[in-house]
């Protein structure tokens, strides 16, 4: 999990902000432990309240594990735009966002790119998207 | 992961008020606006652009129902406010001083951290006037110690208002509903002129509406005590009457303010004043919020455990 799970304990990810929930962010997941994940998805849950993105990720010897982040409202997503469609499974994604307080493989996604860089499932991160 | 039998019941419970409430208007007024122009279509789009995309509301009159009155209905979006201190000021309209957000002992949400310049909506916390009671609470409000929207139960009047969800009033006469997006809730109370009812205390309280001109004057009191007025934590007590003034100044638009009294909390009165936005372009979505609960369902998150009154 070395190579292409790669956590960033730094700043940086400081200004990713995470998307907006039914409940307060921090009762769930640790802001000061920011993480970036590459990997295949491999379901995507579209229910409220929020949607699951499930992932499998390999390390550099290739064991794989499994991983879940948390995204967006699905009504959020859907106002602006975005289907269940948006994103499939065996979709190679890169995900950055926060980790779970539990230390579980469990996270909050507050971006999810495509090996081409555009973003998708987007509008969720952001506190203002709804507003 | 089976949800528990509560949660079960709680969608159920849901699903039924909104049936309950639709059959209350079969023969609204005017539904003011639903279908007045169709400004700013699919507002966002994929790209990451925020929801309000450059949405203009109608333009027109104020709606009124046969007597006269403004009517408040169609679907309406609100600013989120996970933070009430950002846009507190007290009755005179004057802010209170900016919060210093090491004055806590558990963090904000980063996504509601204060920052400066941005007040009335979610960031620029301050200081509001706490008694030692309330200003020990919101020092010591650990979310993760059971929050009690992460399992689903119902946020509150206050929570429900600052939502980002939308909001559907539908009113008629006699009686204002509010059907909140979130979590499929509804609030409905008379604004006929009758007064409280006095019964057993609940989440959303007991509210009654009266008319100060053209603008509703809501009233509520009876809470049960068990909510928080904000996402980040801001404390009330059972002693909390909440004051809401409605005023749809134009077709488009309503002129909002809630005024905070609960002397066990706050050494004062104070208020914040936000402005709504008739979406034309929208309609209300089921959001089932226990239908995949997982973070609840995992263990991520704890039930709250309240004391028995």
């Amino acid at each position: 999990m070395k190579a292409r799970l790669c956590v960033f304990a730094m700043g940086l990810m400081a200004a990713a902000v995470p998307m907006l929930a039914h409940h307060s962010f921090s009762a769930e997941f640790d802001s000061s432990k920011p993480i970036t994940l590459k990997g295949n998805v491999t379901k995507i849950d579209w229910l409220n309240p929020h949607i699951w993105i499930y992932l499998d990720v390999k390390d550099d010897a290739g064991k794989v594990a499994h991983w879940q982040c948390e995204g967006g409202p699905p009504n959020t997503l859907t106002r602006n735009g975005w289907t269940k469609n948006d994103l499939k499974s065996g979709d190679a994604v890169t995900i950055n966002g926060t980790l779970a307080k539990d230390a579980s493989n469990t996270c909050n996604a507050s971006q999810v790119s495509l090996p081409d860089g555009r973003r998708v499932l987007a509008g969720s991160s952001n506190p203002d998207a709804k507003q | 992961m089976k949800a528990p039998a509560y949660a079960s019941f709680l969608a159920a419970a849901s699903a039924a008020a909104v049936v309950t409430v639709g059959l209350l208007f079969l023969t609204p007024g005017p539904v003011a606006g639903q279908d007045a122009g169709k400004g700013g279509g699919k507002a966002a789009g994929k790209g990451g652009a925020k929801g309000g995309g450059g949405y203009q509301p109608p333009a027109g009159p104020t709606p009124r129902l046969a007597n006269g009155k403004p009517d408040f209905s169609g679907f309406w979006q609100r600013p989120y406010s996970p933070d009430m201190s950002a846009g507190a000021t007290d009755l005179n309209g004057k802010p209170y001083p900016p919060e210093d957000p090491q004055h806590r002992t558990v963090a904000l949400d980063p996504a509601n951290a204060p920052a400066a310049g941005r007040g009335g909506g979610g960031r620029g916390a301050r200081v509001l006037p706490y008694t030692a009671l309330g200003a020990q609470d919101w020092k010591t409000y650990d979310p993760s110690n059971g929050d009690y929207t992460g399992a689903c139960l119902p946020f509150g009047l206050m929570r429900s208002i600052n939502s980002p969800d939308p909001l559907q009033i539908m009113q008629s006469t006699t009686f204002f509903a509010e059907l909140f997006e979130q979590n499929t809730w509804f609030h409905v109370f008379p604004i006929d002129g009758r007064g409280h009812t006095n019964g057993t205390p609940t989440w959303f309280g007991d509210s009654i509406g009266k008319w100060d001109g053209d603008t509703l004057v809501v009233e509520t009191n009876n809470f049960n005590g068990r909510t928080r007025l904000d996402t980040n934590g801001h404390g009330h007590s059972d002693q909390l009457v909440l004051t809401e003034r409605w005023t749809r100044t134009d077709l488009g638009h309503i002129d909002y303010e809630m005024r905070i009294h609960d002397p066990k909390f706050y050494t004062e009165d104070w208020k914040n004043n936000r402005q709504f936005l008739l979406r034309t372009d929208q309609q209300i979505m089921e959001y089932s919020c226990e239908e995949n609960n997982k973070s609840l369902y995992e263990g991520r998150i704890k039930a709250p455990k309240f004391d028995q009154p």
